[in-house]
């Protein structure tokens, strides 16, 4: 592997030679204690150590409110918005992220392959960064390590407070073509990074688990905390329900179609114009979105649809832990095998 | 002939109607759609008739009940404007203290010269078509209700949390800054107001239909407020709503 | 695992753009129910199969999924049946001739008619029910040789709410339809069958091995209609029911109509019951 050693102080530099490229997305600080995706217009403003962000890169590729069309209630007729994307580089995208947004490639380009998505993610390149696991990442208990370099065009692998620099695909290579404040050296992998939080078992045992865990008690202690407020799954990356609404102008003449992010968490998800619901309770919510996590998709695809990313239970007011969920189901299922198992 | 319009105002500040006025830019094309016959704080006029009637304020007094039930016969359309007018509001914290007391710490000696009656939403007295939530109400919300009376469409009903709107913004999360937020339980439709400008939600545009309360005060006493004062904080502007 | 290099710039496309289809017939044929018959542009035909649906979308509304009503051996139009319930089907009943109406699709799965060809074909229709179920009946009569008996189990409410009314008429006349009727609630007037909709089922006689079940109504009805059926020895395999869901998309991305894992909108409305009976949120 390509690999050259980069001083942390040269970062700012790097990321001022990615500008040639295009437009530079990289982490913020933002508010008191947390980070955001934003456009990089000072460079020395760019976190390299942070935890999560608020909302997902996915922000950037399906955005939280999109115009569909603009249209003319005097004409009964509309315009279609027409999309032009610039080449962006996204700078200091955690693995855990790359995996998400290779996931929602799938969902988004599957089936039916939408435009809008598609012109987006086209001509944008990646460079990862490796990070110190909180309390609440876990994405290793989802088969993504800290430095999984699948989907990143080039990494930084931090040693010893300055970083290693690998390059991974012929875009990588000519993103940092000329870039003069780089040595080669030998690559070496840390290892010392330690994962807090952990699924207790291996990712590809849990569609078992999920496949008996439907009528579980855990899902009732679960909805007793949760009130429905929708955070985890408006902060996860690989979610991508929507809802679509027409805005009308203050004239009456004109309005546009827009989507929204939705939540399958929210009361009103599954609800029909007859008032029917078919997902009523928080009961049934809840455990809608562990099963979309590991076992509707993840049986077609062989992947849990979770990153571990730890959004979900970082944000959840209530403090409820997807992790602790899934380990709560585990415990439940080995007291059943072991009930169920004849001692000699 | 446009849709004839009035306002009214019962128990309130008031709040509501300056809100509207200072809808300055879109009131000319507001204005393209409807007449306005009756608005207290903007002019001087009567009619026997209204197509839309706009309520703002709670109803507490018998007077009140009197006055309400004659603009409702006027009126095709009954729209109630702000929390107080949609479920009694702030007004209806008295509702939680004996009506007496109530009288006596406000009149004195002079309490029975003034009759009372517990604060209640405009809907417990007459049919209410549609309502603007919020404190004041929210003036965007108002608008979309004037347009989709005009075009015929239903208004828009929100039963999704203040947080929906807070995510898709981006905000961090109040409680991630060691405030107390009621935000998760709270309708949406305010694109999350005072969270984005750092204040916690105080709960102002009424709760979620089938709640979780006993969650929610669990989570505001996780975050380091008494069962009581979270009580207090979810009752400020749902007395009449929340039963705790 | 579909990947962003394996999908060509022209395999994306706009999803969300609707036709303009023309109204050429609007008739309000129920106190709730109107009827509309929409043209495509420059003679284009809808091309769908019995039992898909289409995304009705009016400006400033918004969009809502209705089924198609019409059989696809009608050409150079197609027919809409709805009941307004919803904030948009209340709107889209000022719609008249001579009116643009925004149309996505076809969507979904249909009846597979390979399979249903040379079968007796049994339509249960609950209500609205009869509304995407008309466009297989009306396929049934169109190529009337190429199935056997076409027996039709109707119920509605009262009879007032009885769809389609001059068709039932027809279908009543004709030899080669086996037609029941029945309402919950019968008026004066009323003669014919009284209860619901499975007081039907019991006195059929049906040919065992050749028989397919159609299923559309309300979601109450489901269960209990393929209970009495499954009494009348029918397998699994030879009952398809159709399910209503919220659709926002209509192309299996805004997750709305999922059903378990199963997206109604991609692998419905029309399913094999053999499809859905392990799906604990289908019935």
């Amino acid at each position: 592997m390509e690999c050259y050693s980069l001083l942390r102080a040269d970062v700012p530099a790097l990321i001022d030679h990615l500008g040639k490229f295009g437009e530079v997305v990289a982490p913020h600080r933002k508010g008191d204690v947390s980070y955001s995706f934003e456009s990089v217009l000072d460079s020395s403003q760019v976190v390299l150590d942070y935890n999560r962000t608020l909302l997902p890169l996915k922000k950037l590729f399906l955005p939280p409110v999109e115009k569909l069309m603009d249209f003319s209630l005097k004409n009964m007729s509309f315009d279609p918005v027409e999309l032009t994307t610039q080449p962006r580089v996204f700078f200091g995208v955690h693995s855990y992220e790359m995996q998400s947004i290779l996931r929602l490639d799938h969902s988004m380009l599957s089936g039916n392959a939408e435009s809008n998505y598609f012109k987006r993610r086209k001509n944008s390149r990646f460079v990862g960064i490796s990070f110190e696991p909180d309390d609440f990442h876990f994405s290793e208990s989802v088969g993504i390590a800290i430095e999984e370099m699948e989907g990143f065009d080039l990494f930084l692998n931090e040693i010893d407070d300055d970083f290693q620099l690998y390059v991974l695909s012929d875009n990588g290579r000519s993103l940092i073509q000329g870039f003069k404040q780089i040595r080669t050296v030998e690559a070496e992998l840390s290892g010392k990074r330690e994962f807090k939080k952990k699924i207790r078992y291996h990712y590809n045992r849990l569609p078992r688990i999920f496949q008996y865990a439907y009528k579980s008690k855990v899902w009732a202690d679960v909805a007793e905390k949760c009130v429905g407020c929708g955070a985890c799954t408006l902060t996860c990356p690989t979610c991508f329900c929507f809802d679509v609404t027409d805005e009308v102008s203050v004239t009456a003449e004109d309005g546009l179609r827009q989507r929204t992010w939705d939540s399958c968490m929210l009361s009103t998800f599954a609800e029909v114009a007859g008032g029917e619901n078919f997902r009523e309770k928080t009961i049934n919510r809840t455990r809608h979105r562990l099963y979309r996590k590991f076992k509707y998709i993840t049986d077609e695809e062989g992947l849990p649809w979770c990153v571990g990313c730890g959004r979900c239970t970082a944000f959840c007011p209530a403090g409820i832990s997807l992790p602790d969920i899934v380990n709560e189901l585990i415990q439940e299922d080995e007291k059943a095998q072991y009930h169920h198992t004849v001692r000699v | 002939m446009k849709p004839q319009v009035a306002f009214f105002d019962f128990t309130s500040c008031e709040g509501c109607q300056l809100n509207k006025l200072n809808l300055e830019n879109d009131l000319l094309d507001i204005l393209k759609h409807v007449d306005i016959v009756e608005f207290r704080e903007a002019m001087d006029d009567k009619a026997d008739h209204y197509d839309i009637a706009f309520i703002e304020g709670s109803i507490s007094s018998p007077s009140c009940v009197e006055r309400i039930h004659d603009i409702r016969r006027r009126s095709d359309i009954l729209v109630a404007l702000g929390s107080c007018a949609v479920n009694g509001g702030i007004n209806a914290m008295k509702n939680l203290h004996p009506i007496d007391e109530v009288r006596e710490t406000v009149y004195g000696k002079d309490k029975y010269l003034f009759a009372t009656l517990p604060a209640m939403a405009v809907s417990s007295v007459v049919k209410v078509d549609y309502e603007v939530r919020g404190c004041p109400m929210n003036q965007q919300d108002f608008l979309k209700l004037l347009i989709a009376l005009v075009l015929g469409k239903q208004a828009p009903k929100y039963n999704s949390p203040v947080c929906v709107e807070c995510k898709l913004k981006e905000n961090e999360c109040l409680y991630n800054r060691g405030m107390v937020c009621l935000g998760p339980v709270t309708r949406g439709g305010c694109d999350a107001l005072c969270p984005s400008f750092g204040q916690f939600c105080t709960g102002c545009r009424g709760i979620l239909s089938n709640p979780n309360l006993d969650g929610m005060l669990e989570i505001m006493t996780n975050h380091g407020i008494s069962l009581d004062e979270a009580k207090k904080r979810m009752l400020l502007f749902n007395s009449n709503e929340v039963q705790l | 695992m579909k990947r962003l290099q394996d999908v060509k710039a022209k395999e994306a496309r706009d999803l969300y753009y609707p036709t303009m289809c023309k109204v050429v017939g609007a008739r309000q044929i129920t106190d709730l129910e109107k009827w509309y018959e929409l043209q495509m542009p420059a003679g284009q035909d809808l091309g769908h199969e019995p039992g898909q649906f289409v995304e009705v979308s009016a400006f400033g509304i918004g969009e809502a999924p209705i089924s198609i009503s019409s059989s696809p051996s009608k050409k150079g139009s197609f027919e809409l049946c709805i009941r307004q319930v919803g904030t948009l089907t209340n709107v889209l009943k000022r719609y008249e001739q001579g009116d643009m109406i925004g149309i996505r699709g076809p969507f979904g799965k249909g009846y597979p008619i390979e399979k249903l060809l040379g079968k007796d074909i049994l339509i249960i229709a609950g209500g609205i029910g009869l509304v995407p179920l008309r466009s297989l009946i009306n396929y049934v009569l169109d190529n009337r040789k190429d199935f056997g008996r076409l027996i039709i189990l109707y119920g509605a409410k009262s009879p007032a709410e009885l769809l389609f009314k001059e068709e039932i008429a027809i279908w009543e006349t004709r030899d080669d339809v086996e037609l029941h009727i029945t309402v919950d609630q019968p008026d004066e007037s009323w003669t014919g069958n009284t209860g619901v909709i499975t007081t039907l089922i019991p006195g059929l006689d049906l040919n065992l091995n050749t028989t397919i079940a159609a299923i559309t109504g309300p979601p109450i009805m489901y269960k209990f209609v393929i209970m009495s059926l499954k009494s009348k020895q029918l397998n699994d395999d030879q009952i398809y029911v159709s399910l209503e869901r919220r659709m926002k998309c209509g192309v299996g991305k805004c997750g709305h109509c999922q059903i378990n894992g199963v997206y109604c909108c991609q692998d419905g409305p029309v399913f094999n019951y053999t499809d859905i009976k392990p799906l604990e949120e289908a019935l």
